[in-house]
């Protein structure tokens, strides 16, 4: 049993592992979020879409400290995380991965990966001083995971070639497989099927849903909507920086302000 | 060898010495942190300074020359000295620059410190001794050797090895560890690092005063030796050969790094002396200027990756079967230049 399904049988876990409260961004007068309050519950795949310009992609670089918020809450696990900078909610648990892919280019797919947990005994001046035997033990079993996670996601080919030499979409892959390197309780995707191809974006899903089955929480934007319609469930409506409908995509098919939103 | 040459070689090691290290610490921040920190040789110039004044003695009134905490200290305190001046030096600046801003601003800002500290210390006479700059540091240990002239010097070109071994051993600890990593990842793309918990500013601050320290200890090293300092020497332009230099050699690789300290301050620029004098005084130095500047164009635009370019770290994992042992796929820097 993982950590993470463990949690999933306790009474606790009933409640959202994520809860988004009021939370608002104004550049200037323009208001980006407009006060969202929203449920992430566990172990499920959350989907939040919208037109261009909703306001979705601020609203997660909010709950990830990318962004500060002008108002409002984030409690991840009860805590409030609203306004930390991103170090430190990535501290808390919470992984992501971004619009634009964000893998270091200068390095290989397994560097990559080492380099993603947080905490590591090399990864301080006295630790890197006190010299290799004080913190080889500890890489050996990194790299034993790193071994396990390109294994899973297939990527053994790729695992010494430098992440810049990598396509779009196995970039995108990099970027999911780093974020499960360190162990989080929940993961944010932005767009993780843009630019990327059919075939590696069926992968992806695939990988996404076994994620799910594992007992991993995900918040997703996606603009693709067979996607979210095959992975998501609660989907969130987001339309000019506040929360149209919320619900199955059943639900938020019917709803005619969604409609209005997509066909304005 | 001539008395003469084993005169100009000596020097001229001493120098590539110190060039070497400047570059490593440069390196360090530019190469593998991605700090463009175009103050670089206000680092340098703190250590010299510190050692300087704290080999001089306290100062006498009616001198001719004016400083500020003058001692007499033994060697190696005064180098050890001149690299703390120079971490702490960086310490402040690195608040300034590398704490809110983003990386194009931050090397402006550095740019703006390089300015401000040269008009400072030409303006402040009682701080350095102004634009005449402190002269006749007595050289370390040179009456307890009791060497030549030239022998002396040779001993120097030793010391100052020495002092560069440890350097390396100690850089090497740092960029061969999970710390070095960090530092890569933050050079690489600072939002992704942050969002696998890396303390982005933290990690920008230790490499900065690390490089800091080793810029210190290189203005140390080579104040000792060339017993003068003034703030002609270290003018603003001076960070960019050392630039040019790691450009040229290849950056976040050490090796490379020396490479590029022999190649452009010492043999391109040293090389240059050699030339006949052509046209009016001065028009050899302002064309090394530009012949600085064109070398930077020249590896930025057909070479960008540099002599040694930073090798691919390969990792052996257990119990899979891997490629990508041969010669590694091209980096598209197209592709990848938004996020870097």
């Amino acid at each position: 049993m993982t950590s993470v399904q463990r949690q999933l049988t306790t009474p606790a876990a009933q409640a959202a592992l994520l809860r988004v409260d009021d939370l608002a961004k104004s550049y200037g007068g323009v208001h980006a979020v407009a006060g969202v309050s929203f449920d992430v519950p566990r172990g499920r795949i959350t989907g939040l879409i919208g037109p261009n310009g909703a306001g979705k992609s601020t609203a997660l670089g909010m709950i990830a400290g990318a962004i500060k918020p002008s108002q409002g809450s984030v409690l991840l696990n009860g805590t409030n995380v609203a306004g930390w900078p991103s170090h430190k909610i990535a501290r808390r648990g919470l992984a992501r991965t971004f619009q634009q892919s964000s893998d270091f280019a200068g390095m290989t797919v397994t560097e990559n990966l080492l380099t993603a947990r947080y905490g590591q005994r090399g990864d301080t001046l006295r630790g890197a001083l006190l010299g290799r035997r004080y913190w080889r033990a500890e890489q050996e079993s990194l790299t034993a995971r790193a071994a396990d996670v390109i294994a899973r996601f297939d990527m053994a080919r790729m695992a010494n070639e430098l992440a810049g030499s990598l396509s779009g979409g196995q970039r995108r892959l990099l970027e999911i497989m780093r974020a499960l390197m360190t162990e989080p309780e929940i993961l944010l995707l932005d767009e993780p099927m843009a630019g990327v191809n059919p075939a590696l974006g069926e992968r992806i899903e695939d990988y996404l849903l076994q994620l799910k089955q594992d007992g991993l929480t995900m918040l997703m934007v996606e603009h693709e909507m067979a996607v979210v319609e095959r992975l998501c469930d609660p989907v969130i409506v987001m339309a000019q920086g506040e929360i149209l409908a919320e619900g199955t995509m059943e639900q938020i098919r019917s709803d005619q302000r969604v409609l209005d939103a997509y066909l304005n | 060898m001539s008395l003469a040459w084993s005169f100009y070689l000596s020097t001229v090691l001493v120098y590539l010495g110190v060039d070497v290290m400047a570059c490593w610490g440069l390196n360090l921040q530019y190469g593998y942190t991605g700090i463009l920190n175009f103050s670089f040789i206000i680092y340098q110039s703190a250590g010299a300074y510190t050692a300087a004044v704290l080999t001089l003695g306290p100062a006498t009134a009616g001198s001719f020359q004016q400083y500020i905490g003058g001692a007499n200290l033994p060697f190696p305190l005064p180098v050890i000295a001149g690299g703390i001046a120079g971490g702490l030096l960086s310490a402040v600046a690195g608040v300034i620059a590398l704490r809110r801003l983003r990386s194009d601003y931050q090397a402006m800002v550095f740019l703006v410190i390089s300015l401000i500290a040269t008009a400072v210390v030409t303006s402040d006479v009682g701080l350095f001794n102004g634009p005449a700059g402190l002269s006749i540091i007595p050289q370390p240990l040179s009456t307890a050797l009791n060497l030549s002239l030239v022998g002396y010097r040779w001993f120097y070109v030793g010391l100052t090895a020495v002092i560069c071994l440890i350097v390396y051993a100690f850089l090497r600890l740092i960029t061969s560890a999970p710390l070095g990593r960090s530092f890569r990842a933050v050079r690489d793309h600072e939002q992704g690092a942050a969002a696998l918990g890396k303390n982005v500013t933290g990690l920008r601050m230790t490499s900065f005063v690390i490089g800091g320290v080793i810029a210190g200890i290189s203005g140390a090293v080579l104040v000792e030796f060339i017993s003068a300092w003034s703030p002609g020497g270290w003018l603003y332009q001076e960070t960019f050969v050392l630039f040019t230099a790691l450009i040229v050699g290849g950056t976040a690789n050490n090796a490379g790094a020396a490479l590029g300290a022999l190649l452009v301050p010492v043999a391109f620029l040293e090389g240059s002396r050699f030339l006949p004098q052509f046209g009016p005084p001065g028009l050899i130095d302002a064309l090394q200027w530009v012949a600085v500047g064109l070398l930077t164009l020249i590896f930025v635009w057909f070479w960008p990756r540099g002599v040694l370019p930073e090798r691919r770290r390969i990792i052996k994992l257990p119990g899979l079967q891997q490629a990508g042992t041969g010669r590694p796929r091209p980096v598209d820097y197209e592709k990848t230049a938004e996020t870097r």
